[in-house]
């Protein structure tokens, strides 16, 4: 189906090339799985081998790239190779063109020249399959990240292409999602679709692989099967893999927290906080008292109502009812800017906040904004602190992916505050680079920072967290600290264990 | 947050009548309102569009948009005042009783009128607009739009832009919580407000641009731009259709009798 011998290929405007004398051969029927650390060019793998990026992208190629048997140059334009190919690619919102779920996935199906009764079917069954029925009539803005994949996978599901290309089609899916996902995948490999899988997040999905590939720097070190290939340290060491069994479940009665940590009276306070957005009640009632030097984990699928309970600790969410208290601090009396002093945020996605010359006028913004002294001084200590010092006068948005999660960190470490509360700090990094990023966060802890980290990362939860306190529906409904190790553990293996396999 | 210009999902006669129905509503109100320069009948006009959102529930959208509108009002009033003068001065922006520069800006009543014929003009087109907006899903009016022979990639970036408007809003938001996060104050006077507002506008710009690619890939690769060749929905013409051009052609050619009859009296 798909063929790349000796392929090279380099992006237009740079030196160095993003794949590097690729050969890759992938038969009818078969699910392939990418592996590699961000930025080996897995994405730009899949783009070669469904020809667009020799119809999109101009660059420079050489070697042989084969589509169906025919040269990838020989189809007309992309909305041929769209006949055949599917592509979901990994920014969820940027696919989602029409303002209801249903249009979209109804809009690809009437390109097909098929009877109308046959459409209707189809647009029925790949509802049901990507479980998007009950969205169909939602606009993409209304919908989760998690939501928003579930529609792009669908729409182009409905295409009903011989070849799908997904890329880190699970970074948003909560274990729910993955699970679904799977089973899609299944599906698809006794249709005898062939698909191109590429992926971080392995134990969810690597049994479906007949082959794993394992990119680094655009060239292919590794490939074979799943279980071939793990037997590898360095490939095992980028990959994301659930732990088998969790210390804290092997030995639930024994408390998570640190015993070296003081049992002082808790510099976060939160009593029965209730939190309305115009008709629905994200919080419903939540009391949570955080100590200081701790590193709390706070799990939960998505919409339970992690993200609503942190912005309330920063003060960009007020309580509808309850109150926060961080330090002396009431949030209800306080303006951010002062929370901003004690608290701080630092958002999933690093480019939400990016948007100076170089990395030092970055991070200098927020001392700057609170008129801290010493700028310079803290903006250098944050930056050696993270391991950026010798970017300092480079671009920000030209960092990689890793790099910028770590600036964001130092813009928020500029200011100082006792408080760090990071939003799902290691999406879309591989495990070496989510490593490098919780060993910075365990360090700031053991300095006497207090951390609050909303994660669906179990691995990490696992290695790093003092304490765990799960969230469904609004409620905090589990706390390690508090005899809930039973339950946190019971929806581990329920919810996040099921679709794995035996890993090693 | 308003939600702007996007669909309504509801079941009203607007909902229910074909996308093709809407334009030509959209088109007369067009002709009507940049033809006439009656101020009464474009103030009939605007209240016909309204009494017909209101009695079909429609017009909380329309209402919405009213602090938009009253400062639409006011810049073109201000703007005809200080550029036109024709008629009876009726005063002056800057009072007689002030030494040196009183007297300043006449306002006089021609500038009023004209001022004023503008503004109904665009909330009359305003309206029709928005109730074609919010009563079509968009990919019916895409459909419809192609019908009329508008070339696909027109209606794609109509579409796109309507689509992206509460996703850009939301992004805004976002952004605006990252920065107050550290401590980004917005500020005051123009000048502080155009300096302030860097910090969100070049992530908003910078974030959207790495979306158009993927945005461009998708929709050649699901066969957007193929012309549509059989449709999910029977988008025929109904009875309530022709029911409703018959009613927009009295409607108008009411409109256009009435300046005739008042001129023969």
């Amino acid at each position: 189906m798909i063929v790349l011998e000796d392929y090279t290929y380099i992006y237009p405007g740079r030196s160095e090339p993003a794949l590097d004398g690729v050969t890759l051969h992938v038969r009818q029927g078969e699910v392939i799985l990418v592996t590699g650390p961000t930025g080996a060019g897995k994405t730009t793998l899949c783009l070669a081998a469904s020809g667009i990026l020799r119809h999109e992208f101009g660059g420079t190629s050489t070697g042989k790239a084969r589509l169906l048997g025919r040269p990838v140059e020989e189809f007309r334009d992309l909305s041929e190779i769209g006949r055949h190919v599917g592509v979901v690619f990994d920014d969820p919102e940027a696919q989602l063109i029409f303002t209801t779920v249903e249009e979209e996935i109804a809009s690809g199906l009437e390109g097909l020249d098929l009877p109308r009764d046959e459409l209707n079917a189809r647009m029925e069954h790949v509802l049901e399959l990507t479980a998007t029925t009950d969205l169909r009539e939602r606009a993409p803005h209304t919908l989760s990240g998690g939501q928003k994949q579930r529609v792009a996978i669908a729409a182009t599901l409905a295409l009903g292409t011989e070849i799908l290309v997904l890329d880190e089609p699970t970074s948003e899916l909560d274990e729910e999602g993955t699970r679904m996902l799977f089973r899609i995948l299944q599906r698809l490999r006794s249709e005898g679709k062939t698909v191109l899988l590429v992926e971080h997040k392995l134990d969810a999905l690597f049994d479906l692989a007949d082959r794993m590939i394992f990119l680094e720097r655009g060239r292919i070190l590794a490939e074979g099967t799943p279980d071939e290939l793990l037997r590898e340290d360095r490939i095992r060491s980028v990959l994301h893999t659930t732990p088998e069994t969790p210390s804290f479940c092997r030995t639930p009665k024994v408390c998570l927290q640190k015993p070296d940590v003081p049992a002082s009276s808790p510099l976060i306070r939160i009593e029965g906080l209730v939190h309305d957005y115009s008709g629905v009640t994200a919080l419903k009632g939540l009391d949570l008292e955080i100590e200081a030097g701790s590193l709390v984990a706070v799990i939960g699928d998505n919409g339970s109502g992690k993200t609503t309970l942190i912005k309330h600790l920063v003060g960009l969410l007020k309580p509808t009812q309850g109150r926060v208290i961080v330090g002396d601090h009431d949030t209800r009396a306080e303006t951010i800017t002062c929370m901003a002093r004690h608290v701080g945020l630092v958002f999933q996605n690093p480019d939400t906040m990016l948007f100076e010359e170089t990395v030092e006028r970055e991070v200098a913004f927020g001392p700057t904004n609170l008129g801290m002294e010493d700028v310079r001084g803290r903006v250098e200590q944050a930056l050696a602190e993270v391991g950026l010092l010798a970017h300092r006068d480079e671009y920000p948005r030209s960092l990689s992916r890793g790099e910028r999660q770590r600036l964001a960190i130092a813009c928020i470490l500029a200011m100082a505050p006792e408080v760090i509360v990071l939003d799902e700090p290691t999406t879309g990094l591989d495990a070496a680079e989510s490593a490098r990023i919780m060993t910075l966060v365990s360090r700031l802890r053991d300095e006497g920072r207090t951390i609050v980290m909303v994660t669906h990362n179990m691995r990490i939860v696992e290695d790093y967290a003092d304490r765990i306190v799960l969230l469904e529906h609004g409620r905090l409904v589990a706390d390690s600290q508090n005899g809930g190790e039973e339950l946190i553990c019971q929806r581990f293996y329920s919810t996040f264990r099921e679709p794995a396999s035996s890993i090693a | 947050m308003p939600e702007i210009l996007q669909y309504v999902p509801g079941t009203s006669v607007f909902h229910r009548l074909n996308p093709l129905t809407k334009i030509l509503m959209i088109l007369v109100v067009a002709v009507l309102a940049v033809t006439t320069s009656s101020l009464s009948l474009l103030t009939l006009l605007v209240v016909v569009l309204f009494i017909a959102a209101a009695v079909t529930h429609l017009s909380r959208p329309l209402v919405q948009q009213m602090p938009l509108l009253i400062s639409l009002v006011i810049s073109l009033l201000l703007l005809t005042v200080l550029s036109m003068q024709s008629g009876e001065t009726i005063g002056h922006l800057v009072p007689v009783a002030i030494p040196l520069v009183g007297g300043a800006f006449p306002i006089t009543v021609g500038a009023i009128e004209f001022g004023l014929l503008l503004s109904l003009r665009f909330i009359a087109m305003l309206f029709a607009f928005q109730l074609l907006v919010i009563t079509t899903q968009p990919h019916d009016l895409v459909h419809a739009l192609q019908r009329l022979r508008l070339p696909v990639d027109y209606a794609l970036m109509f579409l796109i832009a309507l689509r992206f408007i509460p996703s850009l809003q939301l992004e805004g938001q976002r952004i605006n919580e990252a920065q107050l996060a550290r401590g980004y104050n917005p500020g005051t006077g123009l000048r502080g407000v155009v300096r302030t507002l860097v910090p969100i506008i070049v992530p908003l710009v910078s974030n959207s641009l790495a979306k158009a690619n993927v945005l461009g890939l998708t929709i050649d690769l699901r066969g957007y731009r193929t012309p549509r060749r059989v449709s999910l929905r029977d988008r025929s013409l109904r009875m309530r259709d022709y029911s409703a051009i018959a009613l927009i052609l009295v409607a108008s050619a009411g409109f256009v009798a009435l300046p005739l009859v008042h001129l023969l009296n």
